[in-house]
């Protein structure tokens, strides 16, 4: 499980750089920038829901201390 | 050839600007120097002198740029070395924050679990910290700090992350009414990021508080409290620098600044924005959660 | 041609009308790429002879063995900051200055990119040394751990850890602006017909440069904030009761430190790319490789950064990788010594003290490449490790290899800068001076090295003694000869024979199509150049 929010996390940051790409090349007529953004934020919100998911349905643990452990 | 024709790059002449910045910049050091090294620091004026010259010169310098470009000096060349420019520094910013996660993955994989005696840790952790557990989160063999708990993830950092998502889906909003040339929409969902981004902050105060008083998670706890502290600190201060871009932008586009097919300075700022937000979701997976 | 001429004529009439009047409004506020790239290079010139002056206390105190002149621990403030001082203050702005003069007289552009952020570039330098340098006069002194800082000996350093770190910041702000300013000139400000593949070698060295320099300098800003940390609010990035690792700062120091070394060497690469062909009258040979010669050297240079730790103790795999991986530097390496022979052969060649201090740096610089393919065997690395093999080695290429192209980079294009010729008997006596006794320094260092002689202590055993002595000696000649250099620059600024527009006979690129001295303002239309007076203009 934790190597689909590392995935996700991966395709979050290619399309915040390509959304950098085209700030430079598309010179803000371009609709590209905007776009790549909203594609990214739309991830985020995808992986937010699917870490609730994952946390509730017990697919991932979250850390503690070693003298906390049960 | 005059200066004011647009088909020419603009140089600008005599700077200002730069020799302020460089005594702000050396006054604000200094002052940081002073309050690290006396024993007991009074209040550290030089520092708030220091950062005064140095809001002073962007006042300033900012100005300079934003009634040039306001006066139509720039083409669409000098826009492009704008563009570069910034992009290159959230590059450089990207390298910083790399080099304070690469320090957490490191102690995670490999400092920690040496001197839990794996791999040729062993005899470190025979002899030197004989009975310590190699596991993440840790504060060390030496249990620095004392015992700590841990921030619960899934209350305040979740709150935040939520906050500073929603706050991304607004300047994204704003972003497509610029370009629909709807201003009243633009400004309203600026104001609305800026203030998740202020709640954002706020939050992440007062669970510095709860960790403090309550958890007793503090920078001296060790590694842990180390990469905690410093990785959610520099991102806090980054979403400071970002809120306080995103009001001065606000505020351009009250004033009427900035053209639906031409707004760089719009666009730098919102893509910092999701720069910002991009970091807090790694800081929210791999410091928070797992 | 005639456009050429015409546009010559308005720059020089523009010339008159807008240099800035008065010292504050002239250098202080200047936006113009000409006026601060004079500012690097003088800059780096005075760091250079305070860092030398540095290395002339070490070579004193080393001269025999036994403690004569200084205390010990003043000794150890020496080798940091003569380190510290040549690295950030020397070599890095002289190749700052040179790209700020040139490179937008190689590509038609009228300045540099950014004009406001290069003047801020510039002036938070001679800043960040004085804070730096002041710490010579405090209680405790200057630092003394080494300029690689490493944790835990440079934490006791008292109150200079916070002076030496916030000196750091403001050299990175420093050269990550600049870095970004030189990547938006070249990539935002070429002429219209200038491609990629017409930019003149320097040009891409600088470029390939500068993403090093942005990649590389916020890391290091990261790891001196751990290090400010550990020492001022308790926290225990480096400190193994915590769960932290004193290595870890060695892995994100030299994740900057290895690409380090290739920002200052690259551009010494440029420079000496511009050069060889001019004065054997060939084309540079093989350009192309040159261009990904050094596209790989800069990409290797991210994935070997632990060969500076092989005794720290790796794992054993690690210590094979980044063997193997070092050794993968001498290919794309002996490509651009192999291009410079070729370049030569066959060429009618003159040997002006430019050409003289440029195959000095081919011989030499491959001298210091060798011994470094040596230490990059782990197993013998063992055995040089922190004695003065290294020293010799690192030596041999940033000062046979990065000083002496930027000396043979001023030689070449002082006459473009003050329209007046060097001195060529004074040249040339500065050029054998300098190559004899630079060799009488560092080349007996090999042998003290190998012969176990350990780096940065200010005693050793007597029968290092005699090579000791020998280097002392090339070490005060070699100084003395730099004195030398500063008396022919002073004397080319001043007057001199008058320099033509071509300069050297051989010479291609747009920076020889200007009068010489060079007007304030170049190619302030912006229009189209002439590919054919550009070297690489027409070949590709």
């Amino acid at each position: 499980m934790k190597i689909v929010i590392i995935l996700m996390l991966l395709f979050i940051l290619f399309s915040l750089g390509s959304a950098m790409f085209y700030l430079v090349k598309g010179q803000g007529k371009s609709q590209n920038t905007v776009r790549f953004l909203t594609v990214r934020v739309v991830l985020s919100v995808l992986l937010f829901l699917f870490i609730i998911l994952a946390a509730h349905m017990g697919w991932i643990e979250t850390q503690q201390p070693a003298f906390l452990r049960p | 050839m005059s200066e004011a024709s647009k088909d020419q790059y603009y140089v600008p002449h005599l700077a200002k600007w730069p020799i302020v910045g460089s005594v702000g910049l050396t006054v604000t050091v200094l002052g940081a120097i002073n309050l690290l090294n006396s024993e007991n620091p009074g209040t550290p004026w030089m520092l708030y002198l220091g950062f005064a010259i140095i809001l002073l010169m962007m006042f300033g310098w900012f100005g300079e740029v934003i009634k040039e470009s306001e006066d139509n000096l720039y083409n669409t060349q000098v826009d492009t070395s704008f563009r570069m420019g910034m992009i290159w520094f959230i590059f450089s910013e990207v390298m910083f924050f790399g080099a304070f996660f690469g320090a957490l993955f490191y102690a995670r994989t490999f400092s920690v679990p040496w001197l839990g005696g794996e791999g040729t840790g062993l005899s470190t952790n025979e002899v030197l910290w004989n009975g310590y557990e190699g596991v993440w989160p840790t504060n060390g063999p030496g249990d620095l700090g004392g015992r700590f708990e841990l921030i619960d993830p899934y209350h305040l950092p979740l709150i935040n992350t939520l906050l500073l998502l929603a706050s991304s889906v607004t300047i994204t909003i704003a972003h497509h009414a610029l370009r629909a040339n709807n201003r009243s929409q633009t400004i309203i969902w600026l104001i609305a990021t800026v203030i998740l981004g202020a709640v954002f902050l706020f939050y992440q105060a007062e669970e510095y508080i709860e960790a403090y008083r309550d958890l007793n998670l503090t920078l001296s706890s060790g590694i842990y409290g180390s990469t905690f502290f410093m990785l959610t600190g520099f991102h806090g201060m980054h979403v400071t620098l970002g809120a306080i871009m995103i009001t001065i932008i606000t505020i351009r586009v009250i004033r009427g600044h900035f053209r639906p097919e031409s707004h760089f300075g719009f666009e730098a700022v919102a893509w910092y924005w999701h720069f910002v937000d991009v970091v807090w979701l790694g800081l929210f997976i791999f410091v928070y959660i797992l | 041609m005639s456009h050429d001429i015409t546009h010559d004529g308005v720059a020089d009439h523009h010339d008159h009308d807008h240099k800035p009047k008065g010292f504050v409004k002239r250098w202080l506020m200047t936006t113009n790429h000409k006026d601060i790239g004079t500012l690097y290079l003088i800059f780096a010139f005075a760091m250079f002879i305070l860092g030398g002056a540095m290395a002339m206390i070490i070579r004193l105190e080393l001269f025999q063995p036994g403690l004569q002149f200084v205390e010990p621990d003043f000794f150890n403030q020496m080798t940091t900051m003569h380190a510290l001082i040549m690295v950030f203050g020397a070599v890095m702005p002289a190749f700052v200055g040179l790209a700020n003069w040139m490179i937008p007289m190689m590509i038609g552009a009228p300045d540099m990119a950014l004009p406001r952020m290069n003047n801020w570039s510039f002036w938070i330098l001679p800043f960040a040394f004085a804070l730096l340098s002041s710490t010579l006069f405090m209680e405790g002194g200057a630092p003394a751990g080494g300029w690689t800082m490493y944790p835990p000996l440079v934490l006791q350093g008292g109150h200079n850890v916070a002076y030496l770190v916030f000196a750091v910041h403001l050299m990175g702000i420093s050269s990550i602006m600049g870095a970004i300013n030189v990547i938006a000139t070249i990539m935002n400000m070429r002429a219209p017909n200038v491609g990629y593949l017409n930019m003149p070698l320097f040009v891409w060295t600088w470029l390939i440069t500068a993403f090093l320099l942005i990649a590389v300098m916020p890391v290091l800003a990261g790891a001196v904030t751990m290090l400010l940390t550990d020492r001022y609010f308790d926290t225990s990035f480096f400190n193994a009761a915590g769960g932290g690792d004193p290595v870890l700062f060695q892995h994100i120091f030299w994740f900057f430190g290895h690409p380090e070394v290739y920002i200052m060497i690259l551009p010494a690469f440029g420079v000496v790319s511009e050069i060889i062909p001019t004065f054997a009258r060939k084309p540079l040979f093989g350009y192309v490789s040159m261009v990904y010669a050094t596209a790989a050297i800069a990409f290797l240079s991210f994935i070997v950064w632990a060969h500076h730790m092989f005794s720290v103790g790796m794992p054993l795999g690690a210590e094979l990788y980044f063997m193997y991986a070092t050794m993968m530097i001498a290919v794309p390496t002996g490509v651009k010594i192999f291009n410079w022979v070729a370049t030569m052969w066959k060429g009618s060649m003159t040997f002006e003290t430019p050409m003289l201090f440029s195959l000095a740096f081919v011989i030499l610089f491959t001298i210091g490449g060798f011994s470094g393919v040596m230490m990059a065997l782990a197993p013998v690395d063992l055995q040089y490790h922190d004695t003065y093999f290294i020293v010799a080695h690192f030596h041999y290429v940033l000062v046979t290899g990065a000083v002496f192209a930027i000396i043979a980079g001023v030689y070449y294009w002082i006459p473009k800068w003050s329209g007046h010729m060097y001195n060529e008997r004074l040249g040339k006596i500065h050029f054998w001076w300098s190559t004899i006794s630079v060799n009488v320094l560092f080349f007996p260092q090999h042998f003290l090295g190998l012969a176990g002689m350990p780096r940065r202590i200010p005693d050793y055993s007597t029968q290092f003694a005699e090579f000791n002595m020998w280097s002392s000696i090339g070490g005060f000649a070699f100084g003395l000869a730099q004195v030398f250099f500063i008396y022919i620059v002073w004397k080319t600024v001043r007057g001199g024979e008058k320099a033509t527009g071509q300069v050297w006979e051989g010479a291609k690129g747009l920076e020889w199509t200007v009068p010489s001295p060079a007007p304030h303002h170049t190619f302030e239309d912006f229009g189209p150049v002439d590919l054919d007076k550009m070297a690489h203009g027409k070949t590709h």
